[in-house]
């Protein structure tokens, strides 16, 4: 507190004295003549250099504050003319200014100011300063040795008029205003020093934070690998082979876990499952629902299969597509939907007739590409999404093959993937781009989608998991 | 009525309106933020009327259907009906591909998807 030490100069000499101040802002003003009034003082105060000087001449005061930065006439102004004025030169005066120039102090003292307090000051380091003036009053004689004293500062020359006490309280409190600006330092210093402190303590902790968060990280992707992992163990050997079948497939998720699978083993002697499920959304929430899924949807006679069980006399009796998508959609009706659903589109091949019986759980048409030409062919059936609405009817349908004919099932990753401009692939050049790959292989016709739906989605990729199961039926 | 950032409400007697009013809903915390502010327009309202309409949106993920799915299940839960419109036709494939356009009552404006109500 710069005025701490200085307030015991309150004398009681300086109590209830005459004060007049000049300061344009109403606001400051106002608090300085509260304070001052509060010190026991009567105080008069104008609002410019002019109107003060008037209000002096009307009532001389014991004492003048003014501020220097004022419409009409300035403190330097004010206070040169009451310093040459006979009737009030002997009346202390201080410059109150936000100001810390050295030449702002050269200039108070070449106007005769007596004393020069700088803002924002404390009101009891100013009423310290005005009770130290009152204590020396300066004297008519003071005034008369006044001497012209040349001084240069910044490269500037000054010449100043100031008598030997004049000059002396300005000395001092320009000594005192900066013992007080210093002691304002060391606390901005101090608390500066406490703020570095701090700062390097968070840094610290933020290191440390780092240091853990880079930990859960590593565990994260570890557990996600894993996860991924057990993703894949739902999905067909790459070298999946079995008779009288060419089988392509290609499963590309957009995030480490994905809501898409598909499969394709032998149910029976005779029979294959095949399959393409979608769960809606993706990451782990949705890749949850897809490991769960796929534990029905296994050829392995289990309690869990839903595809195969064991028949009274041991032969292994192979469930209906529409019935899978019956049972599926029984298992996975909770009480509370919780908006996660799965399409699938299921069918089951007798490999030596080559007829398909499928369903669609709200899954995409599957494509038939003809051995014997013609176009493309889309073949989907009723049905909403799995999980979507209780106790619904799924139509079964079935298609004959011929020999040489292929057929395609794909998520809708693959029709809605988008451009950069949000155009979707579509149905149409997936169709022709399947068409295309007719004379070629399976493998080489399912890697040409796949390429074609990666090239639409550039530069971005595509936002949804896209799966491809293709298959050639060669008796 | 306009305390929600994702959708616009309405009340026509005792029909819920819903305008969705986010252009494209493809985002995971989009679709969460629609799917709160749903739950809590609707509250605990047992069965109610609800008109969804889509005429702001452009595009749609699948997943929306899931939200779709779960205001299909409260309001049939009680004696409300459900009701679409607004759907532009790339959106409408969404509802095709899963063939949930059989599911829902889609009507081509709000005018129309209300006189069905009656």
């Amino acid at each position: 507190m710069p005025g701490g030490d200085v307030a015991d100069l309150t004398t009681p000499a300086a109590k209830g004295v005459d004060v007049l101040i000049a300061e344009d802002s109403r606001m400051q003003g106002k608090i300085l003549q509260k304070r001052l009034t509060d010190a026991g003082h009567a105080v008069r105060w104008a609002e410019n250099g002019s109107l003060a000087l008037d209000m002096a001449r009307e009532r001389r005061p014991d004492i003048i504050i003014s501020d220097i930065e004022m419409p009409v006439a300035t403190g330097y102004d004010f206070c040169k003319a009451v310093k040459s004025d006979p009737a009030l030169r002997t009346i202390p005066f201080i410059l109150l200014s936000t100001l810390a120039d050295p030449i702002d102090i050269i200039r108070g003292l070449d106007a005769g100011a007596d004393n020069y307090v700088t803002k924002p000051y404390e009101p009891d380091y100013l009423l310290g300063r005005m009770a130290a003036l009152l204590a020396t009053p300066l004297g008519e004689d003071d005034l008369a040795d006044a001497t012209t004293l040349e001084v240069s500062l910044a490269g500037q020359s000054f010449k100043v008029r100031a008598g030997r006490q004049q000059a002396l309280n300005l000395l001092v409190s320009t000594f005192e205003n900066a013992v007080a600006k210093n002691k304002e330092l060391m606390v901005s210093n101090q608390e500066l020093s406490v703020a570095r402190d701090g700062l390097e303590r968070t840094n610290k902790e933020l290191v440390s934070l780092n240091a853990e968060i880079s930990r859960i990280n590593t565990q994260m992707i570890r557990d996600l690998e894993a996860a991924a992992k057990v993703q894949r163990s739902l999905l067909p050997a790459d070298d999946v082979s079995l008779p009288s079948l060419d089988i392509a497939w290609r499963y590309v998720p957009c995030q480490s876990l994905a809501g898409d699978f598909l499969n394709i083993f032998p149910l029976d002697d005779e029979r294959v499952g095949l399959f393409v499920v979608d769960v809606s959304g993706h990451g782990v929430p949705s890749s949850l629902m897809a490991v769960t899924v796929g534990r029905f949807l296994t050829a392995k006679v289990a309690d869990s299969s839903i595809l195969v069980r064991q028949g009274p006399d041991g032969r292994v009796v192979v469930a209906s597509p529409a019935d899978v998508a019956t049972q599926l959609n029984r298992l996975f009706q909770a009480d509370e939907f919780s908006g996660l659903y799965f399409t699938i589109l299921y069918g089951v091949l007798h490999v030596p007739s080559g007829r398909l019986d499928y369903v669609c759980g709200g899954h995409p048409a599957l494509v038939r590409i003809p051995a014997a030409g013609g176009p493309p062919e889309f073949h989907g059936a009723e049905g909403f999404p799995i999980a979507f609405v209780p106790e619904v009817v799924y139509e079964q349908k079935s298609l004959t093959l011929s020999p040489g004919d292929r057929i395609f099932l794909y998520s809708d990753g693959v029709p809605e993937a988008m451009d950069k401009d949000r155009e979707p692939y579509g149905e149409e050049k997936m169709a022709s781009c399947l068409d295309g790959g007719r004379g070629g292989p399976v493998d080489a016709s399912v890697a040409s989608l796949l390429d074609a739906v990666e090239a639409w989605c550039q530069p971005n990729g595509p936002l949804d998991d896209v799966t491809i199961l293709g298959i050639e039926w060669k008796p | 009525m306009d305390q929600f950032r994702r959708i616009q409400t309405g009340k026509k007697g005792d029909i819920f309106m819903i305008l969705f009013k986010d252009k494209k809903i493809l985002d995971d915390t989009v679709l969460d933020e629609i799917r709160a502010e749903v739950a809590q327009l609707l509250g605990k309202a047992s069965g109610p009327d609800v008109l969804l309409d889509f005429s702001e949106v452009d595009f749609m993920s699948s997943a929306m259907l899931g939200l779709l799915g779960q205001l299909h299940r409260k309001v049939s839960g009680g004696k409300g009906r459900l009701r679409m419109c607004g759907i532009k036709p790339a959106i409408f494939q969404v509802f095709k591909l899963t063939n949930l356009d059989k599911l829902f009552s889609i009507h081509k404006d709000a005018p129309a998807a209300l006189a069905t109500f009656t």
